[in-house]
């Protein structure tokens, strides 16, 4: 007996901001939560187990947040369970509860992955505490900085992803930056924080969270069955590598190469680039859009920048990649992953409203952490696998 | 001996209260207590939601108290600079009047034969109220509260939470060599037997998964080129003293043993820092080296022992043969 195949029945998010200044760390879960519930036609008393996804409790100074917030998501007397992969860790959620599923542990299951950023700082955090934190951006800027010597990339590259992204998120009402006015000339003129990388190819600071509600065959059937098409996991896979050791190569880390194809095989995928339809990667600096495209050898490598220099990568290009702004709209960390992984489900289900990709069937969702190491990935699709 | 190394960190975190909590607080202000009507029952403190079903509550608050009665309780003899009182006191699990719930509180009862379970307890109000749950400093025996005239309720909407916390590290045989190498100015590595490669101060291969132990240990040079770097334009919070740009770069050791990350380049302008540079280790004066950078997590690190690495003038290196060279 194989394993059960897995249905997204249920998705929400909460509209993300610098600062959630009207609600409670509860409030914010709940809100993204009760949204997955409502979308699920389900309640608090339908759901068998809860997994809860977080980044470092130093963000907001909150030790073991999921103790303090199983009750706020109907969790008395249930199974939950909290995960923390750093960066990927709202994909890592998504996957747990994907897998509480597909073995038959329990049969509807919520996941909910979140931030409030506002409350902490998440250079202090990084930073370990102490003065003179490089942050996220400055740990993997050498890295940029390689990537664009050893590919020939030029540098607008970089501005016009940055660009792509924000015009994507002024399609999602729940983005955080919607950036009207932006331009190739803004970005390049914006500040240079972490050299190479400008202010405006990097990600916000945002408090936010996502939930999805998964079910077993006969909970997508019936969805379906409704006229509420579920979103069915067709692959999923978590891998991780040391940060640091002689030889590594961080640029493109084995752990995300054999993460993607882990999920390919699964899914059925030996051409990701004309069988995926669209995908969501986890760029919180703009050059890591075509870095990933290599890093999950959807573009054979040095050749990543080319896809997004000639438009394919845009929204109405041949592989739209981040049709909801991306990581570079809104960066609740700890949801930041979960969101990718739940716009992904919400293209293949044809309700991502004003950014749904045209005739998207299949979907990709990827989620990094920590120095570029621990990767979480999904394939979703519209129709149940066959096997 | 082991060698202990203590690190503190802290930081001054924001809550937003959200629509209940910010009301609970705010009525502390004006010396009342508010629970939350939940079907039959009151919460207090109050809930957004249900904590049995999850199910949201509307924002049906009910006053209750101020006096209640003692549920449950243990006696705190010795209490630390955490401690809400600075004397000998009781947490107590209070039944307001009119709550269905607990609430958990401090009772200044004296001595532990004055507390006993059923007693009756009312509140002994802070002087200056600031929307927080020790605007009741304690609760006292008997029925009448205690404290200031009641003012007007203030609007409370964050609360402002101190943060610090000490860490205390124990470090392994491993470190402890590492640091004492350290601090005599030599830089010691661990060379895997099975991979070659060389970590400072682990204690095992992070790629093998083998241990290394003394018998792997060997001296490495302390001087190199530089691989990759960033220039930081430094974000504003609490304890960031770095103000300017300032640059960290990764130093390819001679040789290509192995790369450190995250280096200061000294002795020049940020802006002159380039790939392919020869650099050297400035080690700090004997007395000043210390070991207060390494934990327990068995990383070795070179702060606290090298201050920065200084161009040493030589021709650079070919940029390309380093530019991946990030580790
Ligand atoms: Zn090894």
């Amino acid at each position: 007996m194989g394993h059960e195949p897995v249905a997204v029945v249920g998705i929400g998010q909460t509209k993300h901001k610098k600062r959630r200044d009207d609600l409670s760390i509860a409030g914010l879960v709940r809100e993204a939560a009760q949204r997955a519930l409502d979308d699920a036609q389900m309640t608090w008393s339908d759901i068998d187990a809860v997994v809860i996804g977080k980044a470092p409790d130093i963000f907001e100074g909150v030790m073991k947040p999921e103790l303090y917030l199983a009750d706020a998501l109907g969790g008395a007397g249930k199974p939950v369970f909290r995960v923390h992969t750093a960066g990927s860790v709202g994909g890592s959620t998504a996957i747990v509860a994907s897998h509480l599923v597909s073995s038959r542990v329990h049969k509807r299951v919520l996941a909910v992955a979140w931030e409030k950023q506002s409350e902490g700082n998440a250079q202090f955090g990084l930073g370990g505490g102490k003065s003179g934190s490089i942050g996220a951006g400055g740990a993997f800027a050498p890295w940029i900085r390689a990537y664009i010597r050893k590919s020939g990339a030029p540098e607008h590259i970089g501005w016009q992803v940055a660009v792509k992204d924000r015009q994507n998120a002024l399609r999602n009402p729940y983005a955080h930056l919607h950036l009207k006015d932006i331009s190739i000339e803004k970005v390049r003129e914006s500040p240079m924080m972490w050299d190479p990388l400008h202010f405006l190819e990097s990600c916000p600071s945002s408090d936010g969270a996502g939930a999805i509600v998964l079910t077993d065959k006969a909970g997508g059937l019936a969805a379906a069955a409704d006229g509420r098409p579920p979103a069915w996991v067709l692959g999923t896979s978590m891998r991780s590598e040391p940060s640091s050791f002689n030889g590594r190569d961080p640029i493109r880390p084995q752990a995300g190469v054999d993460c993607a194809w882990d999920v390919y095989k699964q899914a059925g995928i030996t051409d990701p680039r004309n069988q995926i339809d669209v995908a969501e990667l986890y760029v919180p600096f703009s050059w890591y859009e075509p870095m990933w495209l290599e890093g999950h050898d959807i573009a054979p490598v040095g050749e990543g920048w080319k896809m997004v220099d000639r438009g394919e990568t845009a929204f109405g290009g041949s592989f739209p990649v981040n049709p909801s702004g991306g990581v570079l709209s809104s960066n609740p960390i700890g949801a930041s992953g979960m969101l990718r992984f739940l716009e992904a489900a919400l293209q293949v289900r044809g309700a991502a409203g004003e950014h749904q990709v045209d005739g998207a069937r299949v979907a990709l969702a990827q989620a990094y952490g920590a120095a570029a190491q621990y990767f979480a990935m999904w394939a979703v699709g519209s129709e149940l696998p066959s096997s | 001996m082991s060698t202990q190394t203590s690190s503190t960190i802290q930081f001054p975190y924001k809550r937003t209260l959200g629509p209940v909590i910010s009301r609970f607080f705010s009525e502390l202000t004006a010396q009342r207590i508010v629970g939350i009507r939940s079907g039959e029952r009151v919460i207090v403190p109050p809930m957004e939601y249900d904590p049995e079903t999850g199910n949201a509550l509307e924002p049906d608050f009910v006053e209750v108290g101020p006096a209640g009665t003692v549920v449950s309780w243990t006696w705190v003899a010795e209490p630390g600079k955490h401690h809400p009182l600075d004397r000998p006191f009781a947490y107590a699990l209070i039944k307001l009047d009119g709550a269905d719930t607990n609430l958990l509180h401090a009772l200044d009862a004296g001595s532990e034969d004055a507390v006993s379970t059923g007693m009756r307890v009312a509140p002994r109000w802070r002087d200056e109220p600031v929307g927080r749950i020790d605007d009741i400093v304690a609760f006292v025996p008997g029925e009448t509260p205690e404290g200031p005239a009641a003012g007007e309720a203030q609007d409370v909407q964050t609360m402002d939470y101190f943060s610090t916390i000490t860490y205390t590290d124990v470090l392994s045989p491993t470190l402890e060599r590492y640091a004492a190498s350290m601090r005599a100015g030599v830089i010691t590595g661990q060379r895997c037997p099975q991979c070659n490669r060389v970590f400072l101060g682990r204690g095992y291969c992070s790629v093998d998964a083998i241990t290394l132990g003394e018998e792997h240990e060997e001296t490495l040079p302390d001087y190199g080129v530089v691989s990759n770097y960033t220039i930081v334009t430094p974000t504003p919070y609490p304890g960031q003293k770095e103000t300017e740009p300032f640059a960290r770069a990764s130093v390819v050791l001679h040789g290509d043993e192995m790369v450190i990350a995250q280096q200061q380049i000294i002795g020049i302008p940020v802006s002159e820092i380039r790939v392919g540079m020869r650099v050297k280790a400035q080690w700090f004066a004997d007395d000043a080296r210390n070991a207060a950078e390494i934990t327990s997590k068995g990383w070795g690190t070179v702060a606290g022992f090298i201050e920065g690495w200084l161009p040493t003038g030589e021709p650079d290196e070919p940029a390309e043969q380093y530019m991946n060279r990030v580790f």
